[in-house]
């Protein structure tokens, strides 16, 4: 295992080691080769940076952490974008218009999004948005855990899709009559019920891979002691969802939408017992955003056998020296990192790297 | 200056034809272009078709299969085929599907689509209503619902299966080996018939 680490061999195939992308975003064409440790985009803002590294994050995963309407990502007057990279061995190619998608890895066509992602990487995207993990609505917890058990969790994502579209039938089912037609409710009902044991389950597990590797970067990063605690808090009683919905039909009459279910479920994040989202300091919650995201990348290790690509979004500049360092040396070893800043000392200080300036949607190569 | 257009005989044909589905204004424009050139002598047959489609076509009203107006429903009315089973389908096109399988003989009943409330698609809107009397009348003693396996094609299965487990009714669906997402129109024949002989009760 350990030999197998060592051998540089194998850091390369896994790693992203060219990215290029036609018509996306204020991009209309850019390439760039992809250093095997870290990667810098250097620029003001809105010049692009996050452009491509969000082209990274859509090119292994089909999806941007940035926005879910596809067409936001398509150069202004254009219909479709490309992006195309090396992973490893193969090369993947990914385009996309309003309507229509089209995969292929090494030429061959891939028909469904699932056969692609097998032989896509993994991903840990970092940025300015992870303290609503801490501080922000229910909806930022679940996509932290729906991140990661769609990378991990085989059907994770099509029982997701499934809930989502199905709970967004019957909510327009209760919604439309005055005279709920509970019969046509419960279509949708027991549909869910089904995928929610399937999502229930994963998100159960993922939690309980999260704790262990979440406490042990905390105190690497506040350099002490802190009692971390995650759980998931279920949207519903313990049991079936669908007998669970049958009771809620009072509720339900008067709210006119689905009363119980994984879409309501939560992630208590906890210092010491007590809820970090209230009781904790804003240097704490920065830790513990930090935290959650490099027990994101460890989980996702340990799961797919294979260290994430880490794609870091202007976290560096948030940052004070002391900081900045105590993060760069807890990044998963054997990571390949990606890294937007507006600048600094640090990054002329980087050993293994290359440098790139990102002007008006053009890259630069400095180093 | 105003711009150039075709004249408007030419638009209204393009105008028509790109309200199809599966039609852009691109090809729309396309069609209507050959068939003033090379296509001009199938023009007036396509439109003794389309004026036929909708003076000599009717739909069966027990079945919801076609028949040329003033003769019997070719599946209805063939003693044949047995009337103990009923196969609940979505599109008329699922009918012939089924029937190159040569897996089925007996009745069919067609939906007219599936249950999809964000498209608008109510049970009412549906030839659900139809069916429970048909199943009453026939009588039929099980039901197959040979429909789709996505979210709308799921939500159908349960609500009908509903309703027709209070009659007292046999439902049965296809089996395993079906593609997950897909309609019938998806499925090769041979895949079809063993989905149709390993058919499990719900
Ligand atoms: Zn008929």
């Amino acid at each position: 295992m350990e030999r197998q680490r060592l051998d540089p061999r194998c850091l390369f195939d896994l790693m992203l080691s060219r990215i290029e992308a036609r018509d996306f975003r204020c991009f209309e064409h850019v390439q760039a080769e992809l250093h095997p440790e870290t990667t810098v985009l250097r620029g003001r803002n809105a010049q692009g940076k996050t452009s491509l590294l969000e082209a990274a994050c859509v090119l292994l995963r089909l999806q941007s952490p940035r926005t879910s309407t596809r067409t936001d990502l398509i150069r202004h007057g254009q219909a479709s974008f490309m992006v195309e990279g090396v992973h490893g061995a193969d090369t993947l190619r990914c385009g996309m218009s309003a309507r229509q998608r089209r995969l292929a890895v090494n030429g061959a066509v891939m028909g469904r999004s699932g056969e692609y992602l097998k032989e896509s990487g993994v991903v840990v995207w970092m940025d300015h948005g992870d303290m609503n993990l801490l501080r922000g609505g229910a909806e930022h917890r679940r996509r932290y855990l729906d991140f990661t058990a769609s990378q991990t969790e085989r059907g994770y994502l099509d029982a997701l899709r499934t809930y989502e579209r199905a709970l967004r039938s019957r909510n327009y089912v209760l919604k439309r009559d005055a005279q709920i037609n509970w019969r046509h409710a419960d279509a949708y009902a027991q549909i869910m019920d089904k995928a929610a044991e399937v999502i229930w389950q994963a998100r159960n597990e993922l939690v309980d891979a999260t704790l262990e590797p979440a406490r042990r970067a905390l105190e690497a990063l506040s350099m002490g002691k802190e009692e971390l605690g995650v759980r998931l808090v279920r949207g519903a009683e313990a049991g079936g969802l669908f007998e669970q919905l049958v009771d809620q039909r009072e509720q339900e009459q008067r709210t006119r939408t689905t009363a119980v279910g994984p879409h309501r479920d939560d992630l208590w994040i906890g210092l010491h017992e007590r809820d970090a989202g209230s009781f904790a300091s804003e240097g704490q919650q920065r830790s513990l955003s930090v935290a959650l995201k490099l027990a994101q990348a460890r989980v996702l290790e340990n799961r797919r056998g294979e260290a994430p690509l880490l794609l870091m979004d202007d976290v560096f500049g948030e940052l004070d020296a002391t900081r900045r360092q105590l993060l760069m040396e807890n990044l998963p070893q054997g990571s390949q990192r990606v890294v937007t800043t507006t600048g600094g000392d640090w990054v002329e200080q980087q050993k293994d790297a290359i440098i790139y300036d990102v002007d008006a949607g053009s890259l630069k190569l400095v180093k | 200056m105003a711009a150039l257009e075709y004249p408007a005989p030419i638009r209204q044909l393009i105008w028509q034809l790109k309200s199809l589905p599966g039609i852009g204004p691109r090809s729309a424009e396309r069609l209507v272009l050959w068939l003033l050139s090379t296509g001009a002598t199938q023009a007036p047959q396509l439109a003794d078709a389309l004026k036929a489609l909708g003076s000599s076509v009717e739909m069966c009203e027990a079945c919801g299969f076609y028949s040329e107006c003033g003769t019997q429903c070719a599946l209805c009315s063939d003693d044949r085929r047995q009337r103990a089973v009923v196969c609940v389908v979505e599109q008329a096109a699922d009918v012939l599907r089924l029937e190159r399988s040569g897996a089925f003989r007996g009745q069919y009943h067609v939906l007219g689509g599936k249950l999809s409330p964000l498209d608008n698609v109510t049970p009412e809107d549906l030839r659900i209503a139809p069916l429970l009397h048909r199943v009453r009348d026939l009588p039929a003693e099980e039901v197959i619902l040979a429909l789709s396996s996505d979210v709308e094609g799921e939500a159908t299965a349960n609500y009908i299966a509903d309703l027709l487990r209070r009659a007292e009714i046999k439902v049965t669906r296809l089996a395993q080996g079906m593609p997950a997402g897909g309609g019938l129109d998806h499925v090769d024949e041979m895949t079809l018939f063993r989905a149709l002989e390993g058919r499990r009760t719900i």
